[in-house]
């Protein structure tokens, strides 16, 4: 690395604009864009460079699932699914908290995180309303199962995506190596949350019957369209699962499940653009411009040989510090910058030593993915339900949810290091 | 901002079908409009939509639904004469009673709502409340058969 001004400069944009990421008192897509457009303007890379370290597979398959996504919630399905199960628990409040739990981990796993609890939490708070019960025991759960379960799949949780992307790995190999972990950590929290909250919520008999009055069909607007979407997203599923073999970027199977369902659902496309997450795009973008900047200019190979010089080249020192150090750091900082950056990290690894880097990929998808439980602030789905709950008497404070949040992570984390240690190193 | 909003939407949307409602959310812009008449705040609230639908509520001085319109020259001209009206109306020296009934005649319609809906009125107080707007509807139709009209540029809408 030559210590010329395009490092400092890299270096100087990176770290005040990862201030401001991490402090908020920037929006964080604009301070991205701003950092990575100063990158260009101050010719520490060129505009092509730039444009050719964006990751367009990632992006496009966010975009493509966004639009998936924002025709299928009008249908009803999450709503119609969360009704159809509270009422077989028989409005046993534990047995909803599972219920829930299980859709919402099953449901982030297919979808995005923030998605899957924009949806469920609405239908968790007329439940608990009608229950005239506390709805923080409910919340809680579907915010870790969200966490949890978007770490099982290539398209559960941002990191993953851009992981899958940057490197060879599929659908399926997330599903395989990383659906076991998940199942364990999901089983485990369950029994946790069955002694926190199992015995201590009851609910009267009355208020159950209200609940057993509940008709599920009314939260079908469109039968048409349900049967559209369901076909669709059973064919970009599959078409996920065999992307691979077929050869096909994950982008582009999202991308043609979406346009897809945009033709056949004859929705008006303005509409359901309107609805993609443009934002979170832009910062993407810029993120990636902006990693590509410390690449271009030598900063991460020199990060990378920090890193072997103080594993020295351990493979299961490596997984294990990559894994901790993600869980830690995505628990409290926003996890897509994290992860945007260590992944240009463990190529540099992979080439700069014999280290097979298969194991580190995990350990990066499970520390940034799970880390998020550690607290509050740690994933977007954990913020947007605190944030939803500021309007109503039940707010969720960052003290409740680390008590909760952190242990459970903790413990998540042990359990994967368990894992890797066991059958990868 | 939107996500909340969203959320929010799908809440609503869930308690109100359970209700047996047929939801719609719609993508709108809601715009608010204020006029400053020489330190009397006239404001209104409309939304503008695909479906070419214009739902017009006054909100300041007093509140009063003013319809639903099919344009959006229809809904400007409501407002320019609405506008040109209260400034008129701003030179009287009775204008600040005029406020002050208004929003009295709104806070009864109100208030007779609640009592209504809240118990069981008898029959004879209804009576009673019919008569005495009667009254005042008499008064207004007097009063306009004897005093000069002063705005000429559209015929009045109700009366």
């Amino acid at each position: 690395m030559t210590l010329d001004y395009g490092v400092y400069i890299a270096v100087s944009i990176f770290i005040i604009t990862y201030i401001f990421i991490i402090s908020e008192k920037i929006n964080r897509t604009a301070i991205a864009l701003f950092g990575a457009s100063l990158l260009i303007g101050l010719k520490v890379i060129s505009q092509e460079y730039a444009f050719d370290a964006i990751d367009f597979n990632t992006i496009g398959l966010l975009i493509g699932m966004m639009i998936m996504v924002s025709i299928i919630k009008k249908t009803g399905i999450f709503q119609y699914v969360a009704i159809k199960a509270a009422k077989k628990t028989k409005g046993d409040p534990f047995k909803i908290i599972l219920t829930l739990f299980l859709i919402t981990a099953i449901s982030s796993a297919l979808l995005d995180n923030v998605t899957t609890v924009l949806l469920i939490v609405p239908v968790t708070l007329v439940i608990t309303e009608t229950l005239k019960t506390n709805p923080l025991p409910f919340l809680i759960p579907e915010i870790l199962a969200s966490n949890i379960g978007g770490t099982a799949t290539l398209i559960g949780d941002p990191p993953n995506i851009m992981i899958g992307s940057a490197t060879n790995l599929g659908f399926m190999d997330f599903a395989l190596n990383l659906g076991p972990i998940v199942i364990i950590i999901l089983g485990t929290t369950l029994i946790i949350f069955k002694f926190l909250y199992g015995k201590s919520i009851t609910v009267d008999q009355n208020l159950k019957d209200k609940l057993m009055t509940f008709d599920e069909s009314k939260s079908i607007k469109d039968y048409s369209l349900l049967k559209k979407s369901l076909f669709v997203l059973g064919l970009t599923m599959i078409g996920f699962i065999l992307h691979q073999y077929i050869h096909l970027e994950s982008a582009t199977v999202a991308l043609i499940g979406a346009s897809l369902l945009l033709i056949i659902s004859k929705k008006d496309p303005e509409d359901i653009l309107l609805e993609v997450e443009w934002s979170t795009i832009f910062f993407f973008a810029g993120l990636f411009v902006l990693v590509g900047g410390l690449e271009k200019v030598g900063i991460i190979e020199h990060l990378a040989s920090g890193v072997l010089d103080l594993t020295k080249g351990d493979l299961m020192l490596t997984t294990l510090m990559i894994l901790w150090v993600s869980a830690l750091a995505s628990a409290f900082i926003d996890n897509i910058p994290f992860v945007a950056t260590m992944i240009p990290l463990i190529k540099s690894i992979g080439a700069m030593s014999a280290i097979s880097i298969g194991p580190l990929w995990w350990a990066l998808a499970l520390g940034a993915c799970l880390g998020g439980n550690g607290s509050l602030v740690g994933a977007s789905a954990n913020v947007i339900v605190a944030g939803f709950l500021q309007k109503t008497d039940n707010k969720l404070s960052f003290i409740n949810f680390l008590k909760i949040g952190f242990p459970i992570m903790i413990l998540s984390v042990i359990l994967s290091s368990v894992y890797l240690v066991l059958f990868y190193i | 901002m939107r996500r909340f909003m969203m959320a929010e939407a799908t809440k609503h949307d869930t308690v109100f079908s359970q209700l047996g409602a047929d939801v719609h959310v719609i993508n709108s812009l809601l715009c608010y409009i204020t006029f400053d008449i020489e330190g009397t705040e006239i404001s209104y609230v409309y939304n503008i939509n695909k479906k070419d639908k214009y739902f017009l509520q006054r909100i300041e001085p007093y509140p009063e639904p003013a319809g639903t319109f099919n344009s959006e020259d229809e809904l400007i001209d409501t407002i320019k004469i609405d506008i040109e009206q209260f400034k008129n109306a701003k030179n009287s020296n009775v204008f600040n009673d005029f406020v002050k009934i208004n929003k009295c005649l709104s806070e009864t319609i109100r208030n007779f709502e609640d009592l209504y809906l809240y118990y069981n009125v008898p029959h004879e107080t209804i009576d009673n409340i019919k008569d005495k707007l009667d009254s005042i509807q008499q008064i207004i139709k007097n009063t306009k058969t004897s005093c000069k009209k002063i705005y000429e540029k559209k015929d009045p809408d109700t009366i």
